[in-house]
């Protein structure tokens, strides 16, 4: 394992994986320091450019979009108190308070470093407990993967969105997207509604792209010409020189807090859908409720900036264990690398590294440079970041989409795929607006094929349904699948007893 | 009465047994148990079913405590996506007709004068920068260096 890790090490070194690593993890850094644009929406604008790379090189790119973006969010988030993503929102609670305290080097560099931390223990995690998970899928029989892909499913249901029976019911649109066209077994056309396009199937990158970026750019364009918020003022003479054994001594004199915070991160990551956003509220909350000072929280304390940072990194390195080991997407941006690795042909899954280990430890060796890489680029240009921010969206939206439309469009040099891309951009954008959340919608899109073909294939084997829950581990997936959706109807329940009068309609990804 | 949860869930459910209805015509092969119609029934029917229910709730939720009119301030601008949506619709439209560069090029001009009206010559000019910059950058990035073939005009063959 070593060995292939060194080689894929060394193999990244060429500047042939090099030049797309680092260009990436900068086009995340500056992504995830733009407020509006998420790492999804970025990772969406870099997907055309990987079309004509090969697939390490591509998926090196993506990478370092990964990490910068989870990284980028907190130059903003601590110096304009503006977070750059939704995972970085626990990082302006108490980084912008330190940087208005006069500190504003000690913070952002406190989350840079925290980041770092986080992301190498997740690292760590992602480079151990791949291969074992990978190997453990390997025993894994149709009822087994069936059952799985139902608990995914289920768990994002469960836990996205202010109600249950919506986030199903998203789950479940999802999987209808993957019944139109011919069945994945014998190919027998179905439900294709005369149009010639669907008997291919709808795929699902575009469905993804057109689905989160219009439901993102929509979103902000609703809210344009109303109520214009001010350019936030940039300070040119901000001083953010700090030294930094000082400020990565302040982060690992908190040992307990770095490692339990990267370890919820971790976790958080390797359950499908959830993401970094939840991870650096659920550290956040942790890190006070585990401090002897809770009552410095929000007022500028480094545990708080450590916590969130650290957290939303090691999150990357969760998100990328289950798609490399299962082929179940962590979240949407892992979704688009899916995405990119199915238009190179290559099947990710539990024979991913064993029948690709180039592309799994190159992928090991992207996450772990993209980190050093990172910090780098953040101590480059993080003032020159805070001025990029000030890009107005008018001129920046229609760019994203030119960018969407392509990469739709190269999927099958064809306009069907861009139609599709239209369509289920109103539908995304419709399903914020009925407060249905869109990533079960995405995993049931991703899932749905694996679904049908493994119930099949099961049935097939053996005709029996009982198998589904007498054999042991496809039994206790079907048992945490149901425990999953119970426990978010008692979750659900609690909250909607706590707060009767909530009644929002969030926008939730 | 429903409301906008209740109207949502009635659509899903309408349109998940129609679905339902056009695969009590497929046709099952005798090598597989189970026929091309078994999994899309399956996916249906719960589709249909959280439909109902997600109406059913509403409808439940609405008598129990009919819900306050929402609080004045600053109302999403529908009409400015409406008229972004147009925009991306007839840049779909423009694609095959007028070529990539043609299309591009008026796409991003104009959903930037929609978004941030010009109204100085200098903002135009700003407009007209963006949407040359951007096409030009787009297609010698995509056509010259990752070898994407871009779409050509029916009408203008370029």
């Amino acid at each position: 394992m070593f060995e292939l890790l060194w080689q894929g090490l060394v193999g990244l070194m060429a500047l042939k994986y090099l030049a797309p690593l680092a260009l990436g993890t900068l086009i995340g850094v500056v992504g995830g320091a733009l407020p509006g644009v998420t790492i999804t929406m970025t990772i969406i604008i870099v997907l055309p450019f990987t079309f004509g790379l090969d697939p390490l090189q591509g998926l090196a790119a993506m990478t370092g979009v990964y990490v910068g973006g989870s990284a980028g969010g907190l130059v903003t988030a601590t110096l304009l108190g503006i977070p750059g993503t939704p995972s970085s929102v626990a990082t302006t609670f108490d980084g912008f308070p330190m940087a208005r305290k006069g500190e504003p080097g000690r913070a952002m560099w406190l989350g840079v470093w925290a980041s770092f931390c986080g992301g190498m223990l997740g690292g760590l995690f992602l480079i151990f407990a791949t291969g074992p998970l990978a190997t453990f899928a390997l025993e894994f029989g149709p009822w087994e993967f069936f059952s799985l892909f139902i608990l995914a499913l289920s768990m994002v249901a469960g836990l996205v969105g202010d109600s249950l029976l919506k986030g199903l019911l998203s789950g479940a649109l999802g999987l209808v997207v993957t019944v139109l066209g011919n069945d994945p077994i014998l190919g027998a056309p179905r439900l294709t509604l005369g149009i010639e396009f669907l008997e291919g199937g709808i795929p699902f990158l575009p469905v993804l792209i057109g689905v989160f970026a219009f439901a993102q750019i929509m979103g902000d364009v609703e809210r344009m010409g109303r109520a214009r918020r001010a350019a936030q003022a940039v300070d040119r003479t901000l001083s953010l020189a700090v030294s930094h054994a000082k400020v990565l001594m302040e982060i690992l004199r908190r040992p307990f807090l770095l490692l339990w915070t990267s370890f919820i991160g971790v976790v958080i990551g390797v359950l499908p859908a959830i993401g970094g956003s939840a991870a650096n509220m659920m550290a956040y909350d942790q890190a006070k409720k585990l401090s002897r000072h809770p009552e410095r929280f929000g007022t500028g304390t480094p545990e708080g900036i450590v916590a969130s940072e650290s957290a939303n990194n090691a999150n990357v390195g969760g998100s990328l264990v289950t798609i490399m080991a299962f082929g179940i997407p962590g979240d949407a941006v892992t979704a688009v690398m899916l995405g990119a690795l199915t238009i190179h042909g290559i099947q990710s899954g539990p024979l991913f590294i064993s029948q690709h280990p180039k592309i799994a430890y190159g992928i090991f060796a992207a996450y772990l440079l993209a980190h050093p890489i990172m910090v780098l680029v953040i101590a480059l240009g993080a003032r020159w970041m805070l001025r990029i921010v000030t890009v107005p969206k008018a001129a920046l939206f229609p760019v994203v989409l030119v960018l969407c439309t392509v990469g739709a469009y190269a999927l099958g040099n064809a306009m069907s795929t861009v139609y599709v891309l239209l369509i289920f951009g109103l539908g995304g954008y419709g399903m914020v607006k009925a407060g249905i959340p869109l990533a079960p919608f995405i995993l049931g899109v991703i899932l749905g094929d694996q679904i049908e073909t493994n119930l099949v294939r099961a049935v097939m084997t053996d005709a029996d349904p009982w198998l589904f829950v007498t054999r042991p581990i496809s039994g206790m997936l079907l048992a945490a699948s149901v425990a999953s959706v119970a426990l978010a109807l008692w979750q659900h329940r609690r909250v909607r007893r706590r707060a009767p009068a909530d009644a929002g309609e969030g926008a939730d990804f | 009465m429903l409301g906008r949860d209740g109207l949502a869930g009635l659509a899903v459910a309408a349109a998940s047994l129609v679905l339902y209805w056009l695969t009590l015509g497929l046709q099952g092969n005798p090598l597989v148990p189970i026929g091309p119609g078994f999994y899309p029934r399956l996916v249906l029917g719960l589709t249909a079913a959280l439909g109902l229910a997600l109406a059913a709730s509403d409808w439940l939720a609405r008598r129990r405590a009919p819900r306050a009119p929402a609080a004045a301030g600053s109302a999403p601008n529908y009409l400015l996506v409406a008229a972004a949506f147009g925009v991306f619709f007839a840049y779909t439209l423009a694609l095959p007709t007028l070529g990539f560069r043609v299309a591009t090029f008026a796409f991003v001009a104009a959903l930037n004068a929609l978004l941030d009206p010009p109204r100085r010559a200098r903002q135009w000019l700003r407009v007209v920068l963006l949407a040359l910059g951007a096409t030009v950058a787009a297609w010698l990035i995509f056509e010259h260096y990752l070898t994407v073939l871009l779409p050509r005009g029916r009408w203008t063959d370029f």
